[in-house]
């Protein structure tokens, strides 16, 4: 499964990227996971995405950001606050698997 | 107090960040943004030229010697950055109204250069005044850039284009499409710079003249500080908000401090570029939260707390702090945002009367932001060590502040980690 992550310079949610991957893995799942700033938005989601996750400080962005996925077809939400740490992977594999059910 | 959060949120700090989105903030911000890989690989061709070593060492001497020379890649980007930046406007501005970006960055490009009057030296033939396109030239550069793709999407929208049969390539009728904007541009910034002889960069100089001393000001430094913060607390990047509006001012800065270094002058200018609110202020992310993640590896007893503290510590070096702000989580979490509040505030008022009665030097040279505070604050104030002094004591005094609020809450989660066991 391939993931896009949107944050506001694609630094931090790079931190966040790990604790889905090493989730998704517990589970058996190889997870393709990659972070980018709102502003690579419009040329990445053309890229083939299975899913796109919007992280929590750039909340006031997010329509600007689901504009670009529903154009694409990709499905996308926000990453709830509390998933959004080094330790958040579990919350976020189950945000992640309701986003794409 | 959730209500008062729900009204906090929902009446203030959402509706201001949306503010932040508006149309041409966004332009002017990604256009500053753009600008910012040559501001920081120009700026140091300022520690090149003036080493921190000492100055009778003949690599110092021969630096010395040659500052001009040395000086010249400073002088072609950061020093011109407001070039760059008009580009970088008219290019997002024009994407945002899905009219062709690059007509619009050039178009931008053009009105900023018609605000200059070339002068013919024998020798040289016409050169331009490069100091309107620096620091000086930006707040020009903002006004004519937006009012340039403004005319030009105008014309787009109305259909007043010149139209070519279907059967020529779209490159050339592109380009054809954007002549009257661009005649009409063009006839407007000569009639005001050349026919009315009005310089522009005298006139908006004055105009944000109260402005630029206001921002650098003790209040004028507080306020962003604040802000950033208080918009973090509900969980929304505040420097990204706060910046947006903030960050133009914060280059002037920058730039002219940049220039008074380069120029050889006695005292550098401004207090408060972003630089300083980079290094001094916002160590470990803005909220000062290094020392939070400090005083978490020192103190905290709670299983999730250490566990965080061992998961933040790295990040939080390189400036990178949400993961804590979202882990602990800071975010609607009062007990926190008491002390992240507080901190920067503390600290910035130290950092400003530190620098502004001269013991440490004003900043003048932007580091990329991901590297550890006191080696970026040695770099951006040109080598001064009593800045990584002061970031140092900064460091320690948010550690200090944070410590007894992160005592209380570290006890609420051990009573939470009991109850679950």
């Amino acid at each position: 499964m391939k993931v896009l992550f949107v944050c506001s310079g694609g630094m931090s949610s790079a931190i966040v990227v790990k604790a889905l991957k090493t989730e998704a893995k517990k589970h058996g799942h190889e997870m393709e996971v990659h972070a980018i700033g709102t502003s690579e938005v419009e040329q990445e989601m053309q890229k083939g995405w299975d899913v796109c996750m919007v992280a929590p400080q750039i909340k006031h962005r997010f329509n600007q950001v689901k504009v670009h996925a529903d154009e694409a077809g990709v499905p996308c939400g926000a990453i709830p606050a509390q998933a959004y740490t080094p330790l958040g992977g579990p919350l976020l594999y189950k945000t992640l698997n309701e986003l794409i059910k | 107090m959730s209500k008062f959060v729900d009204f906090m949120e929902n009446k203030l700090s959402a509706p201001m960040a949306r503010l932040s989105e508006q149309r041409h903030l966004l332009a002017v911000r990604d256009g500053v943004i753009s600008a910012l890989p040559f501001i920081i690989v120009g700026s140091f061709f300022l520690i090149f030229a003036f080493p921190p070593l000492p100055k009778d060492w003949a690599i110092t001497q021969w630096a010395t010697e040659h500052a001009a020379e040395i000086l010249i890649p400073y002088r072609m980007t950061m020093f011109i950055m407001s070039l760059y930046i008009a580009f970088g406007i008219g290019y997002n501005l024009a994407k945002s109204y899905k009219v062709d970006p690059l007509s619009g960055a050039q178009i931008a490009v053009a009105a900023l250069l018609l605000t200059l009057t070339p002068t013919a030296l024998d020798e040289l033939g016409f050169v331009l005044p490069m100091q309107y396109l620096g620091g000086h030239g930006l707040f020009v550069t903002i006004i004519v850039s937006i009012l340039a793709v403004e005319i030009f999407r105008v014309c787009k929208q109305k259909q007043i284009t010149i139209k070519l049969p279907e059967q020529v390539p779209s490159s050339v009728s592109r380009s054809f499409e954007a002549l009257i904007p661009v005649a009409i541009v063009i006839i407007l910034m000569s009639t005001i710079t050349v026919v009315m002889g009005v310089n522009l960069h005298h006139v908006v100089d004055k105009l944000v003249a109260p402005l630029v001393t206001a921002g650098d000001s003790l209040f004028g430094v507080l306020v962003p500080v604040f802000l950033i913060t208080f918009f973090w607390s509900f969980g929304i990047h505040g420097v990204s908000v706060v910046g947006s509006i903030a960050r133009p001012l914060w280059e002037v800065y920058l730039v002219n401090n940049s220039q008074a270094v380069a120029d050889g002058a006695s005292t550098i200018p401004h207090i408060a570029p972003e630089t300083f609110y980079q290094w001094f202020i916002w160590i470990g992310g803005s909220g000062a939260t290094l020392g939070l993640v400090i005083a978490m590896l020192l103190f905290a007893r709670s299983k999730y707390i250490k566990n965080l503290g061992r998961a933040t510590i790295v990040p939080s070096l390189f400036n990178i702090n949400e993961p804590v702000i979202f882990g602990a989580p800071i975010v609607l979490n009062p007990l926190l945002i008491i002390p992240f509040i507080i901190t920067p505030i503390v600290t910035a008022i130290i950092a400003y009367f530190a620098t502004s009665i001269g013991l440490v030097s004003p900043t003048y040279i932007m580091p990329p932001w991901t590297l550890p505070a006191p080696i970026g604050a040695y770099l951006s104030t040109g080598g001064d060590w009593r800045a990584v002094v002061l970031v140092l004591i900064n460091i320690t005094i948010s550690v200090t502040i944070y410590m007894p609020f992160l005592k209380l809450y570290d006890k609420k989660m051990i009573a939470m980690e009991q109850g679950e066991e």
